[in-house]
């Protein structure tokens, strides 16, 4: 009993990485040198009545680069100061990204609510001039149009693009470094483009008018590419090790991809089609090549004018009235909440199974 | 003896990747259709929109109509020059570009490593989020929110600065600059970048990360000397995609953006001239004529052109940057 046997002879370091310690003096000054150029900035801005972007130029940065610099000169010698420098240039552009992403939410959030009601969701434009109140009048014809359009280019789509991932993964086919580049080329395609392919195929060929199947094939070369290699992503992460032994089993290609890969690839899967809606959802220049406005509703998509949302914001910021401007800021929320849950879904779906809540 | 074993064995089978059943050969040939209609969908764009646009080509000569200058309908020799459109068009992405780096390079920075693990997941959803806005609403927040407090710093910039002949500005007038302009392009591509760089940050190795530290190295010379060389190709090749971008961003640029037609804006990016060859095509294509509408066509050949020769080196670029992919 007496010798108890020390079973930890060396003692182990407290901390697996020492040099990230910090102590309790030197958290007290790290917050006191990023307060102390925030205090003097707004102070001088409320006493001096400066201008607040040059102010932040020429005030505050000069000031927090200098304390945070003797702040890192205190605490870890000269070496310090550029470690401080590093820090704050990038909290400082980080937080500038920042203002700017919330700026461009909030605003949309607080201009798009100011136009949203119910009757903005579902009635459409007919009885509207572009000086009319918010009172009648709303989205709802657009919201249709977006459905269809973006709908039509999902089912032609998904199935050409899965295909095509299949083909890059599953096949040992020859041309799959050509198909990879294509794809790689068409991502970066500009939207107006597949707007005037579309424009000198069918429409000033006289093989159609403007039209909502028109804008539908303009979508088509955009939502394609990635579709593909975001599916072509997921079903390189399905484990050789499983292929292979569906295959070892004597499975057929065939049941080998429709039994075993493609049921393990299915959340990717899903979320390469998402964000795939998502890109093109949203796309304006392609629509207005190949399709013209609409008031009313109209669910034929093969000919007379169809509004989407994108291009109903368009025709509405074009107008420059205020009540125009302020249909458009209603349009362009209701646009931005359709691409957040398609995103937040996308999210959801593509999650690690084993992250899910265990029952 | 040796003879019966070698007889005993089995002759070698000849092995076969040819698909045997109908099922397999039926998902293979889809899967091999699909993949061609890619080919005949890129043969296709390239073909119509050279078919229609041949005429211009002809009548003013390639080069002439990419690089020449001046663009109008409204006299009886109309003339199409693209020149000052096309300049326009990589001065905004430059601008954007410039801009862009640096607040991308420092939010993947940020968020990979410097910020708590929450904080910089929720950041990191964040730029996501920026990347899936869609350009009209970005260009009616440029045209609305934004422009004022951009001309504001147009403003400011020329105040100060305005003996450098790139802040001139003999206009009196701030706003539909291509400096705004630029600004737009920024906001639009910095998710693009930071996203690359963060992918390329996330594959560094950490013991490289470690040992630079361990050996006495702080963290500023551990990015400058370690993780900037490393990323450095992949943060080019990111640049360049999201340049591509640039060039091809349409409607946004269209709404806070001047177009100047017959002139080129070589360097004074506070002035409210500029242009941009995706904007012209949407300002000009509602009230074309056939003349033009070739020409319109024709500059949508030389954009295609741009943007493919750019993509093409950047997706090059990006894959040579990982050589631990694959």
């Amino acid at each position: 009993m007496e010798n108890k046997v020390d079973l930890l002879p060396v003692a182990r370091p407290q901390s697996a990485s020492p040099w990230k310690k910090i102590s309790t003096r030197s958290r007290g000054l790290l917050v006191a040198v990023s307060l102390i150029p925030a205090v003097l900035f707004l102070a001088a801005l409320s006493l001096l009545q400066l201008d607040f972007m040059s102010a932040l130029l020429l005030l505050f940065l000069p000031l927090q680069i200098i304390s945070s610099g003797a702040a890192g000169l205190i605490l870890f010698g000269k070496r310090g100061i550029r470690d401080g420098l590093l820090i704050v240039v990038t909290l400082f552009l980080g937080s500038f990204v920042f203002v700017l992403l919330s700026s461009v939410l909030w605003s949309v959030l607080v201009a798009g609510a100011a136009t949203l009601s119910p009757q903005f969701i579902y009635q459409n434009n007919v009885y509207v001039a572009p000086t009319t109140g918010l009172e009648i009048g709303g989205v709802g014809h657009a919201i249709l149009g977006t459905l269809l359009v973006v709908g039509l280019t999902t089912l032609i789509t998904v199935p050409l693009a899965l295909a095509t991932a299949v083909y890059l993964t599953e096949t040992r086919g020859k041309s799959r470094g050509l198909i990879r580049t294509l794809l790689q080329a068409m991502s970066g395609l500009p939207s107006v483009v597949t707007g005037l392919f579309i424009y000198s195929m069918l429409i000033l060929s006289g093989f159609s008018s403007y039209a909502g199947w028109a804008g539908s094939l303009a979508l088509i070369p955009l939502m394609l590419p990635t579709v593909s290699r975001v599916a072509e992503e997921s079903l390189r992460l399905v484990p050789v090790e499983l292929r292979n032994g569906a295959l070892g089993l004597g499975a057929s290609a065939w049941s080998a991809f429709s039994m075993v890969t493609f049921p393990a690839a299915k959340s990717g899967l899903v979320t390469a089609v998402l964000l795939g809606v998502a890109r093109v959802i949203g796309e304006t220049a392609p629509l207005l090549l190949t399709t013209t406005l609409a008031n009313k509703t109209n669910l034929n998509m093969l000919e007379g004018g169809i509004s989407t949302l994108p291009t109903y914001i368009y025709g509405y910021v074009s107008l420059g009235y205020d009540t125009s401007i302020q249909r458009a800021w209603g349009a362009a929320l209701v646009l931005l909440m359709v691409v957040g849950i398609l995103f937040v879904a996308a999210r959801i779906v593509s999650r690690p199974k084993s992250a899910k809540k265990r029952k | 003896m040796t003879t019966e074993i070698a007889s005993a064995v089995p002759p070698r089978r000849k092995l076969s990747v040819k698909a045997s059943s109908k099922a397999d050969r039926t998902f293979y040939g889809v899967a091999t259709v699909a993949a061609y209609s890619t080919i005949v969908l890129v043969v296709a764009i390239i073909f119509f929109l050279t078919l229609r646009a041949w005429p211009t080509f002809e009548k003013f000569g390639f080069i002439n109509f990419v690089f020449g200058s001046g663009w109008d309908n409204t006299i009886d020799n109309p003339s199409f020059g693209l020149g000052p459109m096309l300049y326009g068009s990589f001065l905004i992405a430059g601008i954007g570009v410039v801009l862009a780096v640096p607040m991308a390079i420092s939010i993947a920075y940020f968020i990979e490593f410097m910020a708590p693990k929450p904080i910089a997941k929720g950041t990191a959803l964040l730029v996501d989020l920026l990347a899936a806005i869609p350009s009209v609403v970005i260009g009616l927040w440029g045209l609305s929110i934004f422009s004022p407090v951009g001309a504001h710093w147009g403003e400011l910039l020329h105040n100060a600065f305005g003996f450098i002949p790139i802040f001139e500005n003999d206009a009196e007038n701030f706003q539909r600059t291509p400096f705004i302009a630029g600004f737009i392009v920024a906001v639009m591509i910095v998710p693009i970048i930071a996203s690359i760089t963060r992918e390329i940050f996330s594959q560094i190795d950490q013991d490289l990360i470690s040992a630079s530290l361990a050996l006495g190295a702080n963290r500023e010379a551990t990015f400058r000397k370690v993780i900037l060389p490393t990323a450095a190709g992949g943060i080019v090749g990111g640049v360049l995609l999201a340049l591509g971008r640039a060039v091809g961003e349409t409607v946004a640029i269209f709404f806070v953006l001047n177009l100047i037609f017959d002139e080129v804006n070589w360097f004074r990016i506070v002035l409210p001239e500029g242009g941009a060859v995706a904007s012209l095509i949407l300002a000009k294509f509602a009230e074309a004529t056939a003349d033009e509408v070739s020409a319109l066509l024709a500059a949508g050949v030389v954009l295609f052109g741009f943007t493919l020769i750019i993509n093409t080196i950047a997706s090059y670029i990006v894959v040579k940057a990982q050589p631990w992919r694959k």
